[in-house]
């Protein structure tokens, strides 16, 4: 490619990516303003003063750290679940020989295609009769149930690549299968692994529908209610909420800066060759 | 060795868990829905009266709005194969052109949309399009355009459009990284090959990327029906499937009979409607774009 076509390819993307990031930049800018700033016809606009009390309200009023904790529990648990569970059934899909592997592997997938709102009905009255409701655990177990189809998927995909060879020389040296699937596949499944941490990370530590059904109890929130939370209590106060959007974002940001390639590799590893 | 990976003991340690799990939060709830169903039910636990097929005659046959939720989820899975996912595969190939350190920043960039909240997304499009302050209008009136000024999301003429659009500019990063990732495991000898046979620019992508890329892009049209028949969360929270029922989808519909029309019974079927469709939606997708290569 010649080097004008590379500029002008260059300028092009610049301008597209700030298209896309527009509406951001927009909520960051406005969420130091004064709610009578809204209204200047400026689209973006240098705060006079910044209003930091934004902030403040944001993270007292938004409960923020309580409802961070939540979701860093509550995910946390999810991912791990998932994980474990993937990487197991992955492995008894893709290696070991029993008779209804692909009968089980086919309603494992039946979790890709259902949507989770066809279930959210009926665990809303089982939850409500199990107590389940207002529970860390009723929303890690829907999470973990929601994600593992996935997880599962991608790693069979993976683990298909992985030649058999070396778990026959660790057979020969003596490995039993615990050994085999957690000290030796383990390590070697890291990117699909990775790609099955952020996938799942995304969507527990987003998610709001479930969590709007089976939460009521104030203490057990998670961090996208301190966004609905607020938006009720400051209806006229847009710089405030705003802040609280700003505040919300900024802890999947952070995590997404730093998985970021591994997410580009896990999606070529797993998701594509699958 | 065989005795190894028959291991009947491990096989049941490693698969019973997640199915126990899998069938305890998604098997045995769509039997139960399943039951509720044939039930006049107003609320789940209340008591209720056997009323056979009555939810689905009226669903099938006299409830405009389960079709019109439906049609939207089609429209919008029209959209994201014919304007997202062509614009995602233009962008994969382009920053695969680019190359370099301004490949990585813009793929990083491209995709930020897709890490941040539901809940932030829906309120800032909301703010983003409203009437008196958003952004969206005085972009109109700065470019001489104020006559096009709206209430997108208010005016059910645009609102679907609009809420397309939201879900497209959402969405994108997504289907731009697994084409991205589909390029990567393209060998270059086949562009090596085909340039020495003439081919160059639009015309190598068009005879070459594409086809090439069509085991990811059968995958991708089957998973953007699916997402189109899913979505619910950005609809809930911006429109919640109004105004009037210009933006209504099946799981803001059920979700609405469920907890605020108190037609639980009615909400299930509904339920179990959006699964059978569901995995039509799957089944003939796959069919559509004979594909071989696709196991979901």
């Amino acid at each position: 490619m010649t080097k004008s076509t590379k500029t002008i390819l260059w300028v092009f993307f610049l301008f597209v990516a700030l298209v896309q990031l527009f509406p951001l930049i927009w909520l960051a800018d406005f969420s130091f303003l004064s709610s009578n700033e809204f209204y200047s016809s400026s689209i973006l606009k240098w705060p006079s003063a910044p209003q930091w009390q934004n902030y403040i309200n944001a993270w007292v009023d938004g409960k923020f750290l309580r409802y961070f904790i939540n979701s860093a529990f509550i995910t946390t648990v999810t991912i791990l679940l998932t994980v474990v569970l993937s990487l197991t059934l992955g492995y008894a899909f893709t290696r070991m020989e029993w008779k209804f592997r692909s009968v089980f592997f086919t309603i494992i997938l039946l979790g890709i295609m259902i949507p989770i709102h066809a279930t959210l009905l009926p665990n809303f009255a089982i939850f409500k009769a199990l107590g389940l409701t207002d529970s860390y655990l009723g929303l890690i177990l829907p999470y973990t149930a929601v994600s593992v189809p996935m997880g599962t998927f991608i790693l069979t995909g993976f683990l298909r690549s992985i030649p058999k060879a070396l778990e026959e020389s660790a057979i020969v040296d003596g490995a039993n299968i615990y050994r085999i699937v957690f000290q030796i596949i383990a390590p070697l499944t890291a990117p699909a692994l990775v790609t099955v941490v952020v996938t799942t990370f995304l969507n527990c530590w987003n998610e709001f529908i479930m969590a709007s059904t089976f939460l009521s109890k104030d203490a057990l929130k998670t961090l996208p209610f301190s966004v609905m939370n607020f938006a009720g209590q400051y209806s006229s106060d847009y710089g405030s909420q705003f802040a609280v959007m700003v505040l919300t974002s900024i802890p999947a940001i952070v995590i997404y800066a730093i998985f970021n390639e591994q997410i580009t590799k896990g999606v070529t590893a797993g998701a594509v060759k699958g | 060795m065989q005795k190894v990976f028959n291991n009947k003991m491990a096989i049941f340690l490693f698969v019973f868990p997640g199915i126990l799990l899998f069938s305890l939060t998604f098997l045995v709830p769509i039997v139960l829905s399943g039951y509720y169903s044939f039930r006049d039910t107003l609320a789940p636990g209340t008591p209720s009266a056997f009323i056979g097929f009555a939810n689905y005659t009226e669903l099938l046959f006299h409830d405009s709005r389960f079709w019109l939720a439906l049609r939207n989820a089609v429209l919008l899975g029209l959209g994201f194969i014919f304007i997202q996912h062509p614009i995602a595969i233009f962008f994969a190939i382009m920053l695969d052109r680019l190359g370099g350190k301004a490949e990585k920043w813009f793929r990083t960039i491209f995709f930020i949309p897709c890490v941040i909240s539901v809940v932030v997304i829906s309120k800032m499009w909301l703010s983003l399009l409203d009437p008196t302050f958003g952004a969206f209008n005085k972009l109109l009136d700065t470019l001489g355009l104020g006559f096009l000024k709206h209430a997108w999301l208010g005016d059910s003429s645009t609102a679907l459009v609009t809420m397309l659009f939201i879900l497209i500019w959402a969405g994108f990063g997504w289907g731009l990284l697994f084409y991205y990732a589909g390029l990567k495991g393209i060998p270059d000898e086949m562009y090596e090959a085909a340039s020495l046979d003439g081919a160059s620019g639009f015309k190598l992508h068009l005879r070459i990327t594409v086809p090439l890329l069509s085991p990811v892009i059968t995958v991708q049209i089957t998973l953007a029906m699916i997402t189109a028949l899913k979505q619910m969360e950005t609809v809930f929270l911006t429109t919640n499937g109004g105004p009037g029922d210009s933006t209504q989808f099946l799981a803001v519909y059920l979700y609405n009979k469920a907890f605020s029309a108190s037609q639980y019974g009615y909400a299930n079927a509904i339920s179990i409607l959006f699964i059978v469709v569901c995995l039509l939606a799957t089944y003939l997708s796959n069919k559509l774009t004979r594909s071989d290569a696709t196991e979901f």
